[in-house]
């Protein structure tokens, strides 16, 4: 539009200038214009004065004269003639006027033309320099920065959603001047007029001191701005915060002003989207880059774990053939049955790592006596050398699956002498519909920082990864098996020192009603 | 060298203390067990043997601080490292820390009495070391 009325501008200007008898110009400046116009009228002054005066000479002169040169027949045709000269520097002064205003208007808009396209620059320069950063707070910096310098003003803040749905705020991340909001300071959505903004998704102007009563929980500041504008940040639809400028000083934001922040807007609430998906998938490496190194450390205490046994296995084997007597050859065997038992432990402690990570896997729920099975796995663990303390009442009746309770008593009693110190007690303890199982030791504990580790598969205490053999999977088991029943497992420090690796079970899990409440008389 | 060789197990594995005990004593050595480092070096204070299988990963004090207290030593038995860990890393720490040899896990005790023979007959033509 600016284009087609500068042309048609030309063309009225080389139309008047034809007219008025500049054509000689190519393009007439203001000042010849105005020349012009000052010789037309000094020609037009200098001859009306010397008609005037040839008139006032034709009047005195001699009356007998012939009749052509009588001086009435002489005044009236230099009157004639004055006129005539007047019509035609009136008609000159017209045009040359015209022109003047004509090429007034050009230079005004060739000026704005050029102000925009500054503008245009300064704004393409500010948006390529927004997304040229990944890092989010420079990315806030650099956005400050740009549109205070596209808007020659000094003060104005970034502020960010945080939070989800009705618990989101406007934060503010970045803010330059110190009349402006207050860095980390919290709007809620609706609220005051950035609050507003970030509701309505519509730009804001303001002029002058802010009407309280349209902008509710809006705090007057010591100084009020002369001028201040508000735009939303959106990215693909979605509302991402608000950028605020404000003047202090003499300069007042117009409809201009607001519709280049606006285009600033769009390219910084890009950078912004950008900027936290790099943010985020550097995360996501990191993560990727951590689950790698603790799979490359089960690895590699898997496969120290499993050479162990197989170093006895072939000792047994190799010793065997030099074996002497029969009691010799006994204890070998005993040492191979021994360590392929250890062996298939350890596969099949994988394999049920493995079948628990797979998500939908159901258990097979029976009434159990939580309380006889707990002492059968004492028992066993007693065999094995474990000795292991019971606390529990005579009965307690639950519904689950009579595999998994046995692993998870089990590795659990395991885990309290691998890594604890005897005495190792185990608990039931019923209250109300759940059901409290607890294996307590009088070991160090475990460390606040570890708490949530342990449970996590192939994680092992730095301390113990390189004294204690495992495969760093029994407590991960435990807690996939528990979860899958439908109760909790967490550790803490028992009230009596050392650890206590607490599970919390349903007595009726999944709408089982014909269970019966656990019998609630302790025995020691 | 007189009698017998003496040769300290250390490992915190009772089967493999058990077996290679067997084997070595059918094979003509006088072993000695140590199921951890602190009991490895008392042993090897009080047995001075001529050669030591050492683990690494043992409860109380590891192979890798028996290793290290071997080495400040003006007069040590030979070191045969035996252990699970088979990365490189390991294997140039437990050079770098004077080992004579190092055999990964799960080894033939076959080679490993080989082995055993290799670095006492190579220790015979070094004087020096014992």
């Amino acid at each position: 539009m600016g284009n087609a009325t500068r042309t048609d501008i030309r063309e009225q200007i080389q139309h008047e200038a034809r007219v008025a008898g500049m054509r000689r110009l190519a393009r007439p400046s203001i000042e010849a214009v105005e020349r012009r116009r000052l010789q037309l009228w000094a020609i037009t002054i200098t001859v009306i004065a010397a008609m005037a005066a040839a008139t006032v000479i034709a009047s005195i002169a001699h009356a007998n004269t012939v009749e052509f040169f009588r001086p009435s027949t002489l005044r009236y045709a230099i009157i004639g003639l004055a006129f005539g000269f007047s019509a035609y520097a009136i008609e000159k002064e017209v045009h040359l006027h015209r022109l003047s205003r004509l090429l007034m208007d050009e230079r005004v808009l060739s000026s704005a033309l050029s102000n925009r396209l500054q503008q245009h620059a300064e704004l393409t320069s500010a948006g390529r320099a927004v997304n040229s950063i990944l890092d989010l707070h420079e990315v806030l910096d650099v956005i400050l920065s740009s549109a205070l310098e596209l808007l020659r003003v000094e003060t104005g803040s970034v502020m960010l959603i945080e939070g989800e749905d009705d618990e989101a705020d406007l934060i503010a991340v970045a803010a330059r001047g110190d009349n402006d909001v207050v860095l980390g300071s919290r709007v809620g959505l609706g609220e005051s007029i950035a609050g507003r903004v970030a509701n309505s998704r519509e730009p804001l102007l303001l002029a002058g001191k802010v009407d309280d009563e349209l902008y509710p929980g809006h705090q007057e500041r010591i100084m009020a701005p002369h001028s201040a504008m508000c735009v939303p940040l959106v990215n693909r639809g979605q509302l991402l915060g608000v950028l605020n400028v404000s003047s202090f000083g003499e300069r007042s934001f117009d409809e201009h002003d607001l519709q280049l922040l606006c285009l600033l807007a769009e390219q910084v609430a890009a950078a912004i989207t950008n900027a936290r998906l790099y943010e985020a998938e550097r995360v996501h490496v990191a993560q990727l880059l951590e689950l790698d190194r603790t799979k490359t450390q089960f690895v590699a205490s898997v496969s120290h774990e499993l050479r162990t046994p197989l170093t006895s296995i072939r000792g047994a084997l190799s010793a065997s053939r030099r074996a002497i007597t029969v009691d010799q050859r006994d204890e070998l065997l005993d040492v191979i049955d021994r360590q392929t038992l250890r062996l298939a432990a350890m596969v099949e402690e994988m394999l049920t790592a493995a079948r628990l990570e797979r998500q939908g896997t159901m258990p097979i729920l029976r009434r159990i006596d939580l309380a006889a099975l707990v002492r059968l796995v004492a028992l066993d663990s007693q065999v094995a050398g474990r000795p292991v303390e019971v606390q529990a009442p005579k009965r307690c009746e639950i519904r689950a699956d009579p595999e998994s309770m046995r692993r998870i008593v089990g590795n659990l009693i395991e885990n309290a002498h691998k890594y604890g110190v005897a005495p190792v007690r185990v608990t039931v303890e019923p209250a109300g519909d759940k059901v409290l199982l607890s294996v307590l030791d009088k070991g160090a504990g475990v460390a606040a920082a570890e708490r949530e580790k342990i449970f996590e598969r192939f994680y092992r205490a730095e301390r113990t990864a390189t004294s204690r053999p495992g495969i760093g999977l029994g407590l991960p088991i435990v807690r996939g098996l528990v979860e899958a029943a439908g109760g909790s497992v967490w550790v803490e420090d028992a009230p009596s020192g050392g650890a206590a690796f607490r599970v919390a079970l349903k007595v009726r899990p999944i709408d089982e009603q014909e269970v019966e409440p656990c019998t609630a008389s302790l025995r020691s | 060298m007189h009698g017998k060789p003496k040769v300290l197990i250390v490992d915190d594995e009772p089967d493999v203390l058990l077996t290679m005990r067997l084997i070595l004593e059918a094979e003509g050595f006088d072993p000695a067990l140590a199921a951890d480092g602190e009991t490895a070096l008392r042993r090897i204070d009080d047995e001075q043997p001529d050669i030591v299988l050492l683990d690494i990963m043992m409860p109380v004090l590891d192979g890798w601080f028996v290793l290290a207290e071997l080495a400040g030593r003006p007069r040590r038995p030979y070191v045969i490292v035996c252990s699970a860990k088979s990365g490189e890393v390991d294997k140039t720490r437990a050079f770098d820390l004077g080992a004579d040899e190092y055999v990964t896990k799960p080894y033939e005790p076959d080679d490993l009495v080989r082995i055993i023979r290799d670095t006492l007959s190579r220790g015979a033509r070094r004087p020096a070391r014992l």
